[in-house]
């Protein structure tokens, strides 16, 4: 579920870069969820041509996705089908992270391809020929010496990840009947497996994404490679008429090689994100473990980082002391690292435990790193603003996992007993904890006593909304301070635009260290 | 012509001797618990003002004392003179004058983190030993009473609680054992890390759910962000 003020920084975002109609027809369908054409055109209460032209700009920049939604036929009723449209909600938050992920290009290929992805972030999609005629605008070269140039960019984007192809414009999704929704569930109760819902949005992106043999695949027009075997450090390319997946080519009509010149190209969220959360992990081990641990650290995340599934694994794959000394040694911190050293910091990455080690191999757990990493970040939030007593009684209550009664609390956490109930007052009026009342019936007389408890999932989403709440208010203030009208005080220029200059700075890196922690709370 | 009062005489002498006994009785039979003028009230049915006069006749002859109960909140609590208040009304070891010893417990703590950083990994047995050894305490601690300091540093997130694999640190210690080791590289007392969300005001404030974007607390009218942005 979006939080409230998740919604409202997706608007304001749009409205920054496309404009109030745009806006407007986001924010209606992030609103009301997946709408047609018809329905967006009754609650805007813009044209239909309005409403059209602003839902391509917005899957152009893929902030929105159409899809076919066809009723499955029951009781001998006509298949509906209709087209609707969903809004793509993290999508448009990315937006903010432009310069995040630019950053991550620059720090691992050329200049080249950093600018192609600027090109890619600023118009949404692009197709090959695009991109050429874009770098040919710019560049004095030859029109061949360009399109080849482009052409090795993309391919390394494509190994990277971090582009792909664009997804299909109108994938067909069917609504399961009332008997397939049930037997898939008595199914599901019978082998005791939980099975998480997938969402509409999760349905609608998977259906339309392309298979992952094409993803990151670049068929070219050009002659088949001179020694006429596969060439390693090209993988995204294949010449048609080579021995390859032939099935998947052939399955994926869209995408057949003669349609080549029309693929569109786009950047690869998933991929940025992944390389984010691997950051941030590797920053949470930084506050706690030495440099040794968290170079083996970043070794066991670049070996393994190919092989992930999904942005938000729990574990990475499982690799061995061998394999993972062989990766430290391959980086510059960790060439002169012994045997020995790489196995004392898996050791110490025991404890908390951040890798997980079983049957002689290691691997990752995400999901810990992410959950002290959040758990740290609350815990900063009750600490200033509730004080140091309220940050013991709230770690003791996210630490136990269950109620405890208000003079336990005191015990536990050395504070008067009179003092206590005031502090878990306070941070349950403002949603940081919940509570119970339970009345015993004693010898004489009826008691209530109080048990409090922190439901984590509860607070998380809690949490996030106010993270939003506060990056809108960021983002406000910044607009604020840079109103034209601000000349007209009486204050000299040179020290307006000074001011302004340090303004700006303060309030947009706090923004981008909060999109951090928004990732954290949200993305990871 | 007023009447003047007359003095109580021997009938009414005996009275109050009586009503004495039976506030004392009832003190007496509550031990080392003790009881409050409202407990007493409830259990003999006396007039208030002759219980007062009985408590303070009673402590004037030194059979009753009045002691500080940490459940009475505010309400003066008494016990029969030969009985010693109960850990469950003095609050026990950390609690004085039925207020916390926060300065004795703010030392114990102190001390306990630097056992444990000086050993780098440590037992709960390790602690008090090193505890009793280094005589920080003039009364003895009960292993309870250290443990209670230890869970409490870790409350303040500046020792961690693991088990031993049996490795490496944990070599002397055997396997599954819980012990303490502290955490990160600051030193006592230092802060944890301070969040995102945290350093910004709108993390800290107080009006974070009335603050809305065209309303009369934004971003745009907040004292805080004027503040925060004042170079």
């Amino acid at each position: 579920m979006v939080p409230l003020y998740g919604i409202k920084c997706a608007v304001n975002l749009i409205t920054t870069h496309f404009g109030d109609l745009v806006a407007k027809v986001c924010e209606c369908l992030l609103r009301k969820g997946p709408l047609t054409l018809q329905a967006t055109v009754r609650f805007t209460e813009l044209t239909s041509s309005q409403v059209k032209n602003c839902l391509l700009v917005l899957i152009q920049h893929n902030c929105v996705q159409a899809f076919v939604l066809e009723q499955s036929v029951e009781h001998g009723d006509a298949a509906k089908a209709n087209t609707q449209y969903i809004a793509l909600f993290d999508n448009i938050i990315h937006r903010w992270r432009f310069n995040k992920f630019l950053t991550i290009v620059s720090q691992n290929l050329d200049k080249q391809c950093v600018d192609l992805l600027e090109a890619l972030l600023q118009h949404g999609r692009l197709t090959l020929k695009q991109m050429s005629d874009r770098a040919k605008s710019v560049q004095n070269e030859g029109d061949d010496v360009i399109l080849d140039a482009v052409q090795e960019a993309v391919i390394k984007l494509l190994n990277a990840h971090f582009i792909e192809r664009c997804p299909a414009s109108e994938p067909v999704i069917t609504n399961p009947t009332k008997q397939e929704v049930s037997a898939r569930k008595r199914a599901a109760k019978s082998a005791k497996i939980f099975e998480e819902q997938e969402t509409l949005e999760q349905r609608v992106v998977e259906a339309a994404a392309p298979s992952e043999a094409l993803r990151f695949l670049l068929v070219a027009q050009t002659e088949p490679a001179a020694d006429g075997g596969k060439d390693e450090t090209n993988s995204s390319i294949v010449t048609p008429g080579e021995k390859r997946k032939r099935d998947a080519l052939e399955s994926e009509t869209e995408y057949g090689a003669a349609d080549e010149q029309v693929v569109l190209w786009r950047v690869n969220f998933e991929e940025f994100i992944r390389r984010l959360r691997h950051k941030a992990c590797v920053e949470n081990v930084k506050t706690r473990l030495d440099d040794g641990a968290v170079t083996v650290l970043k070794a066991m995340l670049e070996a393994t980082r190919s092989t992930e599934k999904k942005v938000k694994t729990d574990n990475s794959v499982p690799l061995s002391l061998n394999s993972i000394y062989e990766e430290v040694i391959k980086s510059e911190e960790g060439r002169n690292i012994t045997f020995d050293r790489v196995r004392a910091a898996l050791i110490q990455l025991s404890c908390p435990p951040f890798v997980i080690a079983a049957n002689e191999s290691y691997s990752i757990d995400f999901k810990k790193i992410i959950e002290l990493a959040q758990n740290e970040e609350v815990e900063s939030i009750v600490l200033k603003r509730y004080g140091r007593d309220a940050y013991r009684m709230f770690r003791l209550l996210s630490n136990s996992g269950h109620l405890l009664e208000t003079d336990k609390i005191a015990d536990a956490t050395f504070v008067e007993k009179k003092e206590t109930p005031k502090i878990l007052y306070k941070l349950w009026k403002d949603d940081y904890l919940q509570m119970e009342k339970l009345q015993v019936t004693g010898a004489k007389r009826l008691s209530q006593f109080l048990l409090w408890k922190v439901n984590k999932n509860i607070l998380r989403e809690h949490v996030l909304n106010e993270m939003f709440h506060a990056a809108l208010n960021l983002v406000q203030r910044v607009a604020f301070e840079l109103e034209p009208e601000k000349e007209m005080l009486n204050i000299p220029r040179d020290k307006l635009l000074n001011r302004q200059r340090k303004v700006r700075l303060l309030l947009e890196s706090s923004h981008m260290k909060l999109d951090d922690a928004i990732m954290l709370f949200h993305d990871f | 012509m007023s009447a003047k009062r007359k003095r109580p005489g021997p009938a009414s002498d005996s009275l109050v001797t009586e009503h004495e006994k039976t506030v004392h009785e009832v003190i007496r039979s509550k031990k080392d618990m003790g009881a409050s003028q409202w407990e007493m009230k409830r259990e003999i049915n006396v007039a208030d003002n002759i219980i007062t006069k009985c408590i303070k006749s009673l402590l004037s002859k030194n059979l009753i004392k009045e002691v500080k109960s940490i459940q009475s909140r505010g309400r003066k609590h008494y016990m029969s003179a030969e009985f010693e208040p109960s850990s469950e009304i003095t609050g026990g070891a950390w609690y004085v004058e039925g207020s916390l010893d926060t300065e004795y417990i703010n030392v114990l703590k102190e001390q306990c983190w630097r056992k444990i950083y000086g050993m780098k990994v440590a037992t709960l047995e390790g602690i008090a030993d090193a505890l009793r050894r280094s005589n920080v305490s003039q009364i003895e601690l009960s292993k309870q009473q250290v443990e209670e300091i230890v869970k409490a540093l870790v409350l303040d997130n500046q020792v961690m609680e693991v088990k031993s694999t049996g490795t490496g640190e944990f070599a002397s210690i055997p396997v599954g054992k819980v012990c303490y080791k502290c955490i990160g590289k600051r030193g006592y007392g230092g802060e944890p890390k301070l969040g995102a969300l945290a350093s910004i005001p709108c993390g800290v404030c107080p009006q974070i759910s009335r603050c809305t974007p065209d309303g009369i607390i934004s971003p745009n009218t907040c004292a805080y962000y004027q503040k925060w942005l004042d170079f």
